[in-house]
C-alpha cells in the first residue's frame, strides 16, 4: 500500500472522530417540537396520540387496565409524575432504544390488547 | 417501538406531564430515601457485568496475539513436534496432553497473579501514593524500551535449555507447560508486569487469578490447536521481521500504562495531554515511521490500523477536552457558606475529592461535567469542594470529623435545613443520571 492512500485512510479517520466528538457535545438547543412534527412521527411508528382530556378520561373510567408509562429519566420522575404511572426511562436515541427493546417487553407484560400511554 | 412488539392499543401523550400538572391532576412522588433504586453494590468493585467480560475478552486476545512475540514464535516448532510425537497415540489421549499443557502454562502465570493480588492488598494503600507511581510508570517504561528494541533482556542459558528438553507422559506435557511459561517470561513479563500492577492495586486475588488463567489459555490456546492438528504447521506465517513491529506494538502498549498510571499525580490537563501525545506517537511510529515488511498482505493492513487507532485515539481524547462544556461551578468551604445556606433554604452538596484518586477525577469529568447536573447545581444547589490533596488544613480535619469521612472520594448531601442524609452518600465514581437521582432526593426533603 502506498504511504499517500495510507495518510488519506487516516486523515478520513481523524475527521470521523472529530465529527462524532463534537456531535457528541454539541449543545443541542431546545427545539420545540410543532404538532406537525409530533403527528408525522405517531404516523411514522404506528402509535396514536391522545390528549391530557383523553388521558383523564381513560384514567377516570378504568385506572386498573391502563398503563402509564414515565419514559422520563429516573429523577424526573421522582420529582413528579402522573399518579400510578411507572418510570421506564428511554432517551430519544435509537442506541437507548435498541437496547431497551427486550427490557420493555417484559416490562409492559403478557397482555398485547392492553391500553398503554407513554408519556 | 410497544407497537413492533405487537401491542395493540399504543397511545402517547406529547403534552405529558407538564399539563397534567399544571392541570392539578393526580400527581405522586416517589418515596424518600433511595429504597426504589437499583441497589449499589457495597464495595468498591473496579469492573463487573458485562465490562468484567469484555476485559476478560481482551486479556484472552491479548495472550493469543503474545505468541507472536520473538519469545514464544520461536517455541511453536518445538512444541508441534513434541506433540507431533504423540500423535500415533489416539486424539483422546492427545486432549488430555494438550489440557496438561495448558494447565502448565497456567500454573506458572496464575502463580505470578495471584502474588501479585496478595502483595497488591499491601500495596494497594501504596498504589495512590505518587512516588509509587511514578515508580511503577518508570519501571514500564524501561521494560517497554527493551521491547521497543534499544536493548535486550534475556534469560539465562540453563533456563532455556532446560524448557527445550522433553519429558514423557502427562507430566510431562504439565512441564512443558510451565517451562513454556518461564521461558516466554522475558517477552511477556513487560506486557505481564503492567497487568501485575493492574491487579495488584485491585488485591483481589481470585481476580488475580482468574485474569492470569485467562491469559495462560489465550496464550496457550494457538499452541494447543496446533498440537492437536500438528501436520499443518506450513500454513503459518514464517518467523521474520514483521515479529519485531509486534514487538514494538507492546512496547507502546507498555508506555501507554505508564503514561495511564502516572496521569493522577499529574495536573488534568497535562495528564490528558501526555496520553494523547502517547498515542499519537504510537500511532506515528507504528504506521509510518516503522519500515518493517513481511511477507504475507495482511501485516500492511494491521500496520494501518494500529496507526489509525493511535490516531484516532489522539484525537479523540484531545477532540473530548478542548470540547468539553462547562462544569460545576464549585466554591471553597466556609462556615458561613454553609449557615447562608440554611438561610436560604437551599440544600448543599459538598464534594471532598484529592488532585491524586482517579474516582474523583473521573467524577469530576464525568458526572460533573453534564450538562443536567450543571443545571441543577447552579439554580438549586450550593457547590462546595473541599480539596484534600495536601494534609494538614484544620478547617478541613475538623470537616473530616464532623461528617465522619473515611477517604476521598466522598460526596454528602445536605437538606435545606443544613441535615446531611447518609444514605445519599456517594464514595465512588457515580454516573450523571444517578446522581441526579440523588440531587431530586435531597430537594424533596
Amino acid at each position: 500500500m502506498k504511504s499517500a492512500s495510507k495518510s488519506v485512510f487516516a486523515l478520513v479517520a481523524v475527521a470521523v472522530t472529530i465529527g462524532i466528538v463534537w456531535h457528541s457535545n454539541r449543545v443541542v438547543p431546545a427545539k420545540e417540537a410543532t404538532w406537525d412534527d409530533v403527528r408525522a412521527e405517531a404516523r411514522q411508528a404506528g402509535y396514536r396520540l391522545i390528549t391530557t382530556d383523553g388521558v383523564l378520561r381513560q384514567y377516570n373510567q378504568r385506572s386498573e387496565s391502563l398503563l402509564l408509562v414515565d419514559t422520563r429519566q429516573e429523577w424526573e420522575y421522582r420529582t413528579g409524575h402522573i399518579k400510578g404511572a411507572l418510570n421506564f426511562p428511554i432517551e430519544p436515541t435509537w442506541l437507548s432504544r435498541w437496547r431497551n427493546k427486550g427490557a420493555l417487553e417484559k416490562f409492559l407484560g403478557p397482555d398485547k390488547n392492553r391500553l398503554i400511554v407513554f408519556y | 417501538m410497544a407497537v413492533k412488539l405487537g401491542y395493540k392499543k399504543v397511545f402517547r401523550d406529547p403534552m405529558g406531564y407538564p399539563q397534567w400538572h399544571a392541570r392539578g391532576l393526580p400527581v405522586a412522588t416517589s418515596p424518600a430515601g433511595l429504597v426504589e433504586m437499583s441497589p449499589q453494590p457495597a464495595a468498591a468493585r473496579p469492573i463487573r457485568g458485562w465490562a468484567f467480560i469484555w476485559t476478560l475478552l481482551g486479556i484472552f486476545a491479548g495472550g493469543i496475539a503474545l505468541n507472536l512475540t520473538p519469545c514464544v514464535y520461536p517455541l511453536i516448532p518445538i512444541t508441534v513436534s513434541y506433540f507431533g510425537g504423540k500423535t500415533a497415540q489416539r486424539q483422546g489421549k492427545l486432549l488430555v496432553h494438550g489440557v496438561c499443557y495448558i494447565g502448565g502454562l497456567s500454573v506458572t502465570n496464575s502463580l505470578l497473579g495471584v502474588t501479585a493480588a496478595l502483595t497488591g492488598a499491601l500495596m494497594g494503600a501504596m498504589l495512590q501514593n505518587p512516588f509509587v507511581l511514578g515508580a511503577v510508570a518508570a519501571i514500564l517504561v524501561f521494560f517497554a524500551t527493551s521491547l521497543l528494541g534499544f536493548w535486550e533482556l534475556r534469560l539465562p542459558y540453563w533456563l532455556t535449555r532446560a524448557a527445550s528438553k522433553s519429558y514423557t507422559g502427562y507430566f510431562g506435557s504439565l512441564f512443558m507447560g510451565i517451562t513454556l511459561g518461564i521461558v516466554a517470561a522475558p517477552c511477556i513479563g513487560p506486557f505481564v508486569l503492567g497487568l501485575l500492577s493492574w491487579v495488584a492495586g485491585m488485591g483481589n486475588p481470585w481476580l488475580g487469578f482468574l485474569i492470569f488463567f485467562t491469559l495462560s489459555i489465550g496464550l496457550g490456546l494457538p499452541l494447543f490447536l496446533l498440537a492437536m492438528f500438528s501436520g499443518k504447521l506450513d500454513k503459518l506465517p514464517r518467523s521474520g521481521e514483521w515479529m519485531v513491529w509486534i514487538r514494538k506494538l507492546m512496547g507502546w502498549v507498555l508506555v501507554g500504562m505508564a503514561a495511564y498510571f502516572i496521569r493522577p499525580v499529574l495536573p488534568q490537563t497535562a495528564g490528558t495531554f501526555v496520553l494523547a501525545g502517547v498515542a499519537l506517537a504510537a500511532g506515528l511510529n507504528l504506521g509510518w515511521i516503522d519500515r518493517t515488511r513481511a511477507t504475507f498482505r495482511a501485516f500492511e493492513w494491521m500496520k494501518l490500523g494500529a496507526g489509525i487507532i493511535g490516531l484516532v485515539v489522539a484525537t479523540y481524547m484531545i477532540g473530548a477536552f478542548v470540547m468539553q462544556g462547562p462544569g460545576v461551578q464549585w466554591q471553597p468551604y466556609s462556615d458561613q457558606l454553609l449557615s447562608e445556606a440554611v438561610r436560604k433554604e437551599k440544600p448543599v452538596i459538598i464534594d471532598f475529592s484529592a488532585e491524586w484518586c482517579a474516582p474523583c477525577r473521573e467524577l469530576d469529568e464525568v458526572t460533573f461535567h453534564d450538562r443536567e447536573v450543571v443545571k441543577q447545581a447552579e439554580t438549586g444547589f450550593i457547590m462546595i469542594k473541599v480539596d484534600l490533596t495536601r494534609k494538614g488544613n484544620p478547617v478541613h480535619e475538623e470537616l473530616l470529623r464532623q461528617f465522619k469521612v473515611r477517604g476521598v472520594p466522598t460526596v454528602i448531601f445536605l437538606d435545606r435545613r443544613g441535615k446531611e442524609h447518609l444514605d445519599l452518600r456517594v464514595v465512588d465514581f457515580l454516573p450523571a443520571d444517578q446522581f441526579l437521582v440523588r440531587m431530586a432526593e435531597i430537594r424533596k426533603m
